[in-house]
């Protein structure tokens, strides 16, 4: 079964080395409040309408077929560039990707995926034989807070990083903070961060802003989005990339 | 420095102020005409050129700025339209023979022809010219003034001996060539032809890098002080183009200082003119590219980038000389132009692509066109009885004896440039609208051949009455987005079909003086050639402007466009200027010039023609639109040429602002 794909954004410059088309996998096993891409939660096809267009989210690509698309901009990815698999959860389709990941490595062609890392460990097993890349997001560390407000396993999560740095070459792996005053940089939580982040010293840091984008999705859908945006978001973001700097992190903050 | 850079633009600026509160701003001409010189007024009307070049030569009002390094003037009154007739215009002259040999170098062997002794004569009068800027300068003795005295003494009969002397050469000849109303004329390839003086004068020790760059640096503002002046249909439009960056023999990149300083200076000099074309290709070093893009972020505006990997081969195909290929420059806009040795005339008129499709609607028995492929036949059809009408323009072109631009293009010693004395003369033409084209087949495919929900009639219906109360529909058509432009495979196959048709009716055309014809896939006028068109099934409302050369603001990356643009089919007779034109949010492109800088190889390696970007935000646009006060300085590209953004007719603010608002995902199509 193949698994469905909202969209495919080439000439990507912010997912990964180089430059990158971007595949967005739809589904996702938690659910962020600030979650930008409400479309690529849910498992199965979705309608939207909004200012009276309608159309479905999701679309099943064969793999060859896939693999045709994303090859178009081969050109282009000097230097590191690629395809990076991002959702959604992109290591929650390994059935699919492996397909997927097969054909792009005859091509000789670097793979990166954004992960939240609330999946197996078989998934994760499966996916590094194959990725070059992983993009892991650092989201909410707490044991409850995570099953609270992600629906996410904190354990899963925490033997999953652990694997990952054990078996992947460490600049080939970025952490990739989404920062929100309320939940993520929140007090508690940001000492979490961290305390876990000095466990893994040698790995980049990307931090930056959450906001409100998906706001016309959230209305394609239906759905209401109560992720509020608060006016001291740039200057919390100011204050923990002061704090990592000054702790020695290799660290950057990314404009979206 | 910078003050008086900032003091003389300020001139030129008060100058345009004045001019546009008089509401003169394109009438000056005639209040010149009518204040002064009606001895000229009568002369011209019944003299050969040479006669009048000899006039002006003895009588232009010679002006020259102490302070300033070199001496280049020109003087308004003689730049009357009189002189205009002679048609050579949008070249680029050959400044190389005079640098190496002096005005002696260039006279004419052949004593006894009539032709040789009017050369002969024009090559007399610039000497009366230089010697009264010798005696110009001897009245008032100083330090600067013994430099150029020298320079001047030396043009009659010496080679130049050193860089700052050459440039001194350089611009008089172009100043000569301006002040005999030629327009649009081009610099051609500065960084090759200077580059000898350049290294020698840095061995030598007589000139350090930095001095080098001063020199360079007064150089690009002589030329920019008349920028009001020179411009040709709009504001900005000088045609004064510098070519850099070249392709040796074995596929390698030659760049040198020169090519680094020049970028250097259009980007801390921040003028929208002269402009810049580099020439790129896939061995180019990371710095150079790097550099480009670091001034395209700046907003200047240039460079303009030039594929050689697809443009050298195309040249060489269409038969021109493999040394003369690889030495290519380009017309004002970026038609390739082999400079000092063409009187190709790149320009001479527009094929317009929406015009059969509109002469089908009009004329066609619409009953009797079954299916696309119809469609597509009665296309072309009308496109060759179009393309026949361009034939006849360029038919009817006579060129008259030129005998001043004759002195500056390589060949011309026996033979006038235009009787074809040059090497090269083929006749040139751009094309308009195959975008607006492609997606209203698009449409048309779909709404009429294939889903039935419209016959052609209705399609005409609905044009005719320019979507009249069909608002819905309309709406429906612009959802449907633009598709060409994107490396999808039906636009692709369609746009190089449609392209093919011209080449086929175009390709074995002889012009009266002998030259073939060649055309490209850009345009300066999108906005004029639409003004009075029907509507158009792209959703295009009647008399909106046609779409921007290579282009697609709704496409989802500029590897979409690019693509598009390599896969199209330059050879034959395509090869007149195709050039990308992509819409950059300053913001993105400074934040990631790396990642353009990727982009850009990948470009070079697929085989793009030409590109140039618009590094502008809608925000910014919309306000200076508002508050032109506030951005004086802004800079857009417009067709090829770059200018300022408060300088331009509102129908090209919108056009751009439209581009921008788009490509941000901020409107709709």
């Amino acid at each position: 079964m193949d698994s469905l794909i909202t969209n495919i954004q080439r000439f990507s410059v912010h997912d990964g080395p180089g430059i990158r088309t971007t595949v967005f996998l739809k589904g996702c096993p938690i659910h962020c409040p600030w979650c930008s891409n409400p479309e690529n939660i849910n498992y199965y096809e979705e309608t939207f309408c909004l200012n009276g267009t309608c159309g479905i989210y999701g679309k099943y690509y064969e793999p060859n077929n896939l693999v045709e698309e994303l090859i178009k901009d081969e050109a282009y990815w000097i230097n590191g560039g690629g395809v990076t698999f991002s959702g959604g959860e992109a290591l929650t389709h390994m059935t699919y990707l492996l397909k997927v990941f097969k054909k792009l490595k005859q091509e000789n062609i670097h793979i990166a995926v954004e992960t939240s890392l609330f999946v197996s460990k078989e998934s994760v097993k499966k996916a590094i034989k194959f990725v070059d890349y992983f993009i892991v997001d650092i989201k909410i560390l707490s044991n409850d807070k995570c099953k609270s407000i992600l629906g996410g396993d904190i354990e899963w999560y925490k033997s999953n990083i652990d694997f990952i740095y054990n078996n992947v070459c460490h600049e080939n792996i970025v952490f990739r903070i989404p920062c929100s005053a309320e939940y993520t940089l929140e007090n508690t939580n940001r000492k979490l961060i961290i305390g876990m982040l000095s466990k893994y010293p040698d790995i980049q840091i990307e931090i930056f802003n959450l906001h409100r984008l998906g706001q016309s999705k959230y209305d394609s859908l239906g759905i209401e989005y109560d992720f509020v945006v608060t006016d001291k978001e740039e200057l919390e973001l100011q204050k923990f990339y002061k704090q990592l700097t000054d702790q020695g992190f290799k660290v950057k903050i990314n404009k979206v | 420095m910078l003050n008086m850079v900032r003091e003389k633009k300020g001139k030129n600026e008060q100058k345009l102020h004045e001019l546009k509160q008089s509401g003169e701003l394109y009438t000056w001409k005639e209040q010149f005409k009518k204040e002064k010189m009606p001895e000229y007024y009568t002369i011209s009307k019944t003299k050969p050129l040479y006669e009048v070049f000899d006039y002006i030569c003895r009588n232009i009002n010679i002006s020259i700025e102490k302070e300033n390094r070199f001496v280049y003037f020109l003087d308004y009154v003689f730049l009357l339209d009189e002189v205009r007739g002679y048609q050579f215009g949008n070249i680029t002259p050959d400044y190389v023979s005079f640098l190496k040999y002096g005005l002696g170098g260039l006279k004419s062997e052949v004593e006894k022809s009539d032709y040789a002794k009017e050369y002969n004569a024009t090559i007399e009068s610039i000497g009366i010219l230089i010697d009264r800027i010798v005696r110009c300068l001897e009245k008032e003795p100083n330090g600067k003034n013994e430099k150029k005295m020298c320079w001047f003494k030396r043009m009659r009969c010496d080679s130049v001996v050193h860089f700052e002397e050459a440039i001194q050469r350089v611009l008089f000849v172009n100043q000569i060539i301006w002040q005999t109303d030629h327009r649009l004329i081009g610099l051609g390839a500065v960084d090759s032809y200077l580059a000898s003086y350049y290294e020698h004068d840095i061995e030598d020790g007589y000139l350090s890098r930095e001095e080098a760059k001063e020199i360079l640096r007064d150089f690009f503002i002589e030329l920019h002080n008349y920028y009001w002046l020179k411009s040709n249909m709009l504001m900005g439009d000088t045609g004064q183009i510098i070519v850099i960056g070249k392709t040796g023999f074995n596929g390698e990149y030659l760049c040198n200082d020169l090519t680094i300083m020049i970028m250097q200076i259009i980007k801390e000099l921040s003028f929208p003119d002269p402009k810049v074309l580099l020439r790129v290709n896939k061995k180019t070093p990371n710095e150079v590219l790097e550099l480009a893009i670091d001034c395209i972020a700046s907003g200047v505006g240039s460079p303009l980038l030039s594929n050689d990997e697809v443009v050298v081969q195309r040249l060489i195909d269409f038969g021109i000389d493999v040394d003369d290929a690889y030495e290519y420059t380009v017309s004002a806009c970026w038609e390739p132009l082999i400079g000092g040795k063409s009187v190709s005339l790149n320009n001479m008129t527009t094929f317009n692509f929406m015009r059969p499709l509109e002469n089908l609607f009009k004329r066609d028995n619409l009953l009797k066109i079954q299916n696309f492929e119809d469609l597509i036949k009665r296309y072309e059809f009308y496109l060759e009885k179009n393309l026949n009408a361009v034939k006849r323009i360029i038919d009817s072109g006579k060129f008259q004896k030129d005998t001043v631009m004759s002195v500056f293009i390589e060949g011309c010693k026996e033979k006038d440039a235009s009787q074809g004395g040059a090497k090269y003369f083929d006749a040139g033409i751009t094309t308009v609208a195959l975008g607006n084209v492609i997606d209203s087949l698009i449409n048309i495919k779909k709404y009429v051949f294939e889903e039935q929900k419209y016959t052609l009639l209705d399609v005409k219906q609905k044009l005719v009455f320019n979507f009249y109360g069909d608002d819905e529909l309309l709406n429906e058509l612009k959802k449907e987005g633009s598709k060409y432009g994107l490396d999808e495979e039906e636009p692709i196959a369609l746009s190089k079909r449609i392209v093919s048709m011209v080449s086929k009716y175009t390709e074995n055309y002889e012009s009266p003086n002998g030259g073939r014809l060649k055309f490209g896939l850009s345009a300066p006028v999108y906005v004029d050639a639409a003004v009075g068109s029907m509507a158009s099934f792209d959703g295009r409302k009647a008399g909106e402007p046609y779409k921007v050369h290579i282009s697609n603001e709704t496409a989802s990356s500029y590897t979409q466009v690019l693509n598009f643009a390599s896969a199209m089919d330059y050879r034959g007779n395509r090869f007149n200027g195709n050039v990308v034109d992509i819409m950059v949010n300053p913001d993105f492109i400074k934040d990631n010039q790396e990642k353009f800088m990727y982009l850009l190889i990948g470009a070079i390696n697929q085989g793009f023609f030409q590109m140039q970007a618009n590094v502008v935000s809608s925000d910014i646009l919309i306000d200076a639109k508002e508050h032109p006060d506030k951005h004086t300085g802004l800079i857009v590209r417009v067709w090829g040429f770059s200018a300022y953004f408060i300088d331009l007719p509102d129908s090209y603010k919108t056009v751009l602002i439209n581009r921008a608002l788009m490509s941000e995902g901020k409107m709709a199509v």
